[in-house]
């Protein structure tokens, strides 16, 4: 009977006079409690297959004057490296860089997006040549690198570690998988324990397996290490930069 | 198949053409004299000397270089030219010093370490070229008891000098 009463007061009234009870919320757009960015933008960014044109950041030529393509001997080959291989000269195997470069931008779009939806990034060499550049490199684009011994339970284990309730990274990027030539680095199995992204740079004597987004290449000279160092940082700058120009639009 | 068009100079005796359409029945042969030029034939004059060299520099900072590909990059690179490694010579640079020690990077995956020499010892600085001979690209062996090769990750080379600035 109420609602008779209020349909002929609606209809006597004009309708602009009228105020309703329920009041309905503005129109904002809606944010995503996670990486605190507007949902629609974020999904934009996310269907697109390069939204940060990653795939200009280098070229085949750049990889091969940065000596990616040099591999070990044959001896210490790891089969598993073998689809990454383009053949072998007198013993010593070279990297299919077209092959590299598909690798390397997939990884750099991950990397990318990572850094775009505020998540953490964690560097890893072991190798005194080449720590503090990496460290260096960590410190340039705001990130963490972890370039000394590993202990146990870092990620499986952290809590206790720590004494407190720890956030893991969301991405570990490890500029070499083996800490000496016998032993790959435990944190490639504790990432995948921890359902960790990993991406890798693969030398032929590497195990690729556990790694989600390996980049078969040298991981020997200092050459190519500042290439991935540089790389890497470009991408992570790059999704930093979106984030704040999208979260300013807001 | 497109109409044989042979010019003809007033110079030209019928034995010629005959011989020359015996020699290529199919191909057609063109024979143009400076007197005689088709107007349909050739449309644009060469350019003079001054314009000729005018038109090349405007167009010299501009590059149509097509991406290499990466067979071809490495089909004409150092390392394949290199052939069998042991015995060669290279140019190095030493890159760090630790006491007598010279680390030297010759443009390979690894470098080489060798022992500061006796000749002109105050002459090896990090930056200075040196002359290596290549002994192995890479000091790796399969030792008993191991599935892989063990690697110590460095190339051994010789010394043999100083590069002579001229």
């Amino acid at each position: 009977m109420f609602s008779l009463k209020l349909n002929r007061f609606v209809s006597l009234c004009p309708i602009k006079n009228i105020k309703l009870f329920s009041v309905e919320a503005p129109q904002a757009a809606q944010v995503d409690p996670v990486s605190a960015l507007p949902i629609s933008k974020q999904e934009e960014v996310l269907r697109h297959p390069d939204y940060f044109n990653v795939h200009n950041l280098f070229t085949v030529q750049d990889l091969f004057e940065a000596r990616v393509h040099y591999g070990h001997k044959e001896g210490s080959l790891d089969e598993r490296m073998l689809p990454y291989i383009y053949g072998s000269r007198l013993g010593h195997l070279i990297f299919d860089l077209d092959k590299t470069a598909t690798y390397l931008r997939l990884a750099l779009n991950i990397v990318a997006h990572v850094a775009y939806r505020d998540g953490i990034i964690l560097f890893f060499l072991r190798g005194a040549q080449n720590a503090h550049l990496v460290e260096q490199t960590a410190k340039e684009c705001g990130e963490f690198a972890h370039t000394r011994f590993w202990r146990g339970g870092i990620f499986t284990n952290a809590n206790k570690q720590f004494g407190a309730v720890t956030r893991l990274p969301d991405l570990c990027i490890f500029m070499n998988t083996l800490n000496n030539i016998l032993t790959t680095h435990t944190a490639v199995r504790d990432a995948a324990k921890m359902t960790i992204i990993t991406i890798g740079v693969v030398d032929t004597n590497c195990n690729p397996s556990l790694i989600t987004y390996p980049v078969p290449g040298n991981d020997d000279s200092p050459a190519s290490i500042e290439l991935y160092c540089k790389l890497f940082k470009s991408a992570i700058l790059r999704g930093k930069e979106k984030r704040r120009e999208h979260l300013q639009q807001q | 198949m497109f109409p044989l068009r042979i010019a003809i100079n007033s110079r030209t005796v019928f034995s010629d053409i005959k011989t020359l359409w015996r020699r290529s029945p199919i191909a057609p042969v063109v024979l143009l004299s400076s007197d005689v030029k088709d107007e349909a034939w050739t449309s644009t004059k060469k350019p003079g000397g001054f314009a000729d060299s005018f038109e090349k520099f405007q167009t010299l900072n501009e590059s149509d270089e097509k991406p290499q590909t990466f067979a071809s990059l490495l089909r004409h690179s150092a390392f394949i030219d290199l052939g069998d490694p042991t015995g060669k010579i290279v140019i190095g640079k030493i890159f760090h010093i630790i006491d007598d020690d010279l680390y030297i990077d010759f443009g390979w995956k690894f470098h080489c370490v060798c022992p500061r020499p006796k000749r002109n010892a105050s002459q090896y600085v990090r930056g200075a070229t040196v002359r290596l001979r290549i002994n192995e690209l890479e000091l790796s062996s399969r030792f008993l008891g191991f599935e892989k090769d063990l690697t110590l990750l460095e190339a051994d080379c010789t010394l043999l000098g100083l590069v002579q600035e001229r």
